[in-house]
């Protein structure tokens, strides 16, 4: 008897946790997971961690997918001119636009926004400093922006120090996000707390335990259209396996499978309805950056031999399955000069070989260190070293796969002595300035970057082609100019953008990604059944 | 017995500010600069140099200790560089869960240890003490990472049973710490089984069960009683371990303990994170080193009488 009712303890037990467990989800609720926590909910401080910015605070304008091409569309402005010299851009806010806290939105919060992207001088000053006087402010030698012109509560005018076309587009970046002045500069720590993450976007923090979850709910007082999704719950989940299980579990609304092996996503996702998943091209590219500094690596026909031995398309079906397109130039598919007659680096390891002996060099001579950052590369990215190093083998080139820890990664990289690495660029607006004039644009980036790109030419004709107005002009300069770094000069080895895949769960309608493919996502973009 | 303690008591001390000055000393000596790592992509010169002033790590390295020295007994261990926020604050919150998970993984433990290794004493060599045998090499031999994942997809995934991950609820501690405590359980139970079956040839034993006491009195009172002391040393020390190694089921289970933090400050190159968490885990360890020798003073009469 004793033992008959122990058992039937045991079962209720049971029992009561298999009710606790069961799909529980109020209506509106969307859940995702990510992998690590977020470091802030600050702008000035992260280039990162942007799904809090992008979804509770809005920027001047948005880049959105249209139907053929990407396209910045106006957002808290309802208007806006630029002057003949396009140096002067002059803006009207939307009127009635307030704060999640009820203060209306001024000229002067965007303002203080910019200044105080200067004033940190931690992260994202890179637009800012574009405008006159921005220099200033950063060194602080003076508090305001010269060059930035408030008129009445929505009129306000930006002067720049030299034109840039692309201006609107870096203004829909997640850096430029507006935050509210009053309770932003009252904030002893803005960015850690949520009280403090005021904006004008469709949705409130409303907590933020750290390395555990933080949560969304919709501000009531957006301006735009009221979103289907009214709270989202964002949950840390490290291990991959887990957000796996948790999402066929119905614990997840929306699963990001770039987290997930290739092997799990064939074997798991694939079978899924076409109408769960979910596929974007990232805007951006995976390359290989050579230094040109290095013993072998200098000589431009040793770099072309490395670009015909490596064989990008082996990579996107051998790790990717497929789920990659080829990228042949800097400026990647679907950004503004993006060209489609790169023809750069056909896979010819014979030719690669014929091409080191033309050039002096015997067969197994050219050797050089390909560095990993072994605590961010994901499971995908080391198999690309492995890759890219036994295919080079097969050209008679070596290159020694060495493993740096992040710091000492970083490190070497800034010290413009790693002689190359394998690094992904993601696009944060839709101007081809922002990945060229990184890397290009001028000495201290090029040496920065490790690439030690020695012409000076070029690197001024990049930092050039940003103050270039004319759209077919802006277009014909940058296309040449990735012809000429990339086929002629071969500074890097474009290879592939990765398509980022989501699955959505049974609760989930549709869901458009951000339009660059980031992992971070707009909440007002999914819909719920 | 007193001044044993207090001799022991100082000794931990001396060898915690040993282990902080030396984890002091190793983070600033390894190659890189932290400001940068912290800055990644976006740094430049000037800012890695006004970050570095801001943060006080152009100062002497005896100077920056003395200071950190003097902020840690404030309560004061900075602010972490990839975080953001008060180390203090972080590792607050996250010790509470590494403490319900290495509680919860220690009474599993011990429990379960203790029992197995009694039952398996008394059934030596039959059946029941064979697979309690089994069952406990199992926990001794299989890797954390493998029975987490092997619980969470039977009584999680498969049966709806208990949650995937997160602390939500007290019933989130249960896989973990069957995972995280299946291994000291192992160990308890067979260092309890032998130490038993020594015990249980002892002569005293034989007096005890001349004087008429049934098997179990024998078991419990006499044998037991005495074959405890080594199996709590190892308990006390194995707390301390649970303590501070729950690194890969806090990972599994998605628990924001102390573990991962530690982990996320690693990677980060986050010195006053790392600092703090290293600090806490030597802490815990020479803690508990000390509560075990303690507690063999007080268990033994013989060491108490030494003191």
């Amino acid at each position: 008897m004793k033992k008959f009712i122990s058992l039937l303890i045991v079962l209720a037990m049971l029992l009561g946790c298999a009710a606790a467990f069961a799909d529980d989800a109020e209506a509106g609720l969307l859940r995702t997971a990510i992998r690590y926590d977020i470091r802030t909910m600050d702008v000035a401080r992260t280039t990162d961690d942007y799904l809090i910015p992008m979804n509770v605070f809005d920027r001047l304008f948005e880049t959105r997918r249209g139907k053929d091409s990407l396209e910045v569309v106006k957002s808290l402005i309802t208007d806006y001119s630029v002057s003949e010299d396009g140096l002067t851009y002059t803006f009207t806010l939307k009127d009635g636009i307030v704060f999640s806290n009820g203060s209306k939105l001024t000229a002067s919060d965007v303002q203080y926004t910019f200044e105080r992207l200067l004033k940190i001088a931690d992260q994202n000053t890179e637009i800012p400093l574009e405008v006159v006087g921005g220099a200033a402010v950063m060194k602080k030698e003076a508090d305001t922006l010269a060059g930035f012109k408030v008129t009445d509560d929505t009129h306000f005018s930006i002067t720049l120090t030299a034109p840039n076309a692309g201006f609107p587009a870096e203004l829909s970046a997640p850096a430029m996000s507006i935050v509210d002045k009053e309770t932003t500069s009252a904030a002893a720590a803005f960015g850690t707390e949520p009280k403090d993450t005021i904006g004008t976007g469709p949705y409130i923090v409303t907590e933020w335990i750290s390395g555990d979850h933080y949560t969304l709910v919709y501000n009531d007082k957006y301006w735009g259209t009221a979103p289907s999704v009214k709270k989202l719950i964002v949950k840390t989940i490290p291990d991959a396996n887990t957000q796996n299980m948790m999402f066929l579990n119905k614990e997840l609304d929306i699963i990001d499978l770039q987290n997930q092996d290739a092997v799990v996503i064939e074997g798991t996702y694939k079978s899924m309805p076409a109408d769960r998943m979910v596929s974007t091209p990232k805007v951006g590219l995976t390359y290989l950056i050579l230094n040109e500094n290095q013993k072998y690596l200098k000589d431009v026909k040793v770099r072309k031999a490395i670009g015909m031995a490596i064989n990008a398309d082996e990579i996107i079906q051998g790790i990717f399955k497929g789920n990659a397109q080829r990228e042949k130039g800097i400026i990647p598919t679907g950004v503004f000069a993006h060209s489609d007659d790169m023809k750069a680096f056909t896979y010819d390891p014979e030719g690669a070989k014929a091409l080191l002996k033309e050039a002096g060099y015997a067969e197994g001579e050219v050797t050089f260190e390909l560095a990993l950052n072994t605590t961010k590369a994901s499971e995908s990215v080391k198999l690309v070293y492995s890759y890219i190093s036994s295919q080079l083998k097969k050209a008679g080139i070596t290159a020694n796969v060495v493993s740096y820890e992040d710091s000492a990664w970083a490190n070497k990289r800034n010290s413009g002595e790693m002689e190359s690495f394998v690094a992904t660029w993601g696009m944060d607006y839709n101007d081809p300035a922002n990945i060229m004039y990184t890397f290009f644009g001028t000495a201290e980036n090029v040496k920065m970057r490790s690439i030690n790109y020695p012409d000076a030419s070029i690197i001024a004709r990049v930092s050039a082609a940003r103050a270039i107005v004319d759209d077919a002009k802006r277009e014909a300069e940058y296309k040449a100019l990735d012809k000429k770094l990339i086929e002629e000069d071969a500074a890097w080895i474009p290879m592939y953008a990765e398509l980022h895949l989501w699955c959505l769960g049974d609760r989930v309608a549709s869901f458009t990604p951000q339009w660059a493919g980031f992992a971070d996502f707009y909440a007002a973009d999914v819909t719920l059944k | 017995m007193l001044r044993t303690l207090a001799r022991r008591a100082l000794q931990a001390l001396v060898v915690l500010i040993g282990v902080v000055l030396l984890i002091f000393v190793m983070l600033r000596i390894v190659p890189g600069n932290p400001i940068e790592t912290m800055m990644g992509e976006h740094a430049n010169a000037e800012t890695i140099a006004r970050m570095t002033k801001e943060m006080g790590l152009d100062q002497p390295l005896l100077t920056q200790f003395f200071r950190y020295i003097g902020s840690a007994f404030r309560g004061d261990f900075g602010t972490s560089y990839s975080l953001g926020k008060p180390v203090a604050q972080l590792i607050g919150n996250a010790f509470v869960n590494t403490l319900l998970l290495a509680v919860f993984a220690a009474v599993f433990a011990w429990i379960f240890g203790i029992t197995c290794g009694i039952i398996s004493a008394v059934k030596k060599n039959r059946l029941t003490d064979r697979i309690f045998m089994g069952v406990s090499l199992l926990g001794i031999s299989l890797p954390v990472f493998m029975s987490a994942m092997f619980l969470q997809y039977i009584f999680a995934f498969k049966l709806h049973w208990l949650p995937i991950s997160g602390t939500d609820s007290w019933t989130g501690f249960i896989l973990p710490a069957i995972a995280l405590g299946w291994n000291s359980a192992g160990q308890v139970a067979q260092i309890t089984r032998t130490t038993l079956l020594e015990t249980l040839q002892e002569d005293y034993i034989d007096t005890a069960r001349a004087k008429g006491r049934g098997p179990t009195g024998v078991l419990l009172r006499h044998a037991l009683r005495n074959a405890m002391l080594p199996v709590l040393t190892m308990m006390t020390i194995q707390f301390s371990g649970l303590l501070s190694g729950a690194v890969i089921t806090e990972t599994v289970f998605s628990i924001n303990g102390v573990g991962r933090l530690m982990v996320q400050a690693i990677s980060g190159r986050d010195i006053p994170l790392l600092q703090a968490t290293a600090l806490l885990a030597t802490t815990v360890v020479i803690l508990g080193n000390l509560l075990a020798d303690s507690l063999y003073s007080v268990l033994d009469p013989r060491i108490r009488k030494e003191g």
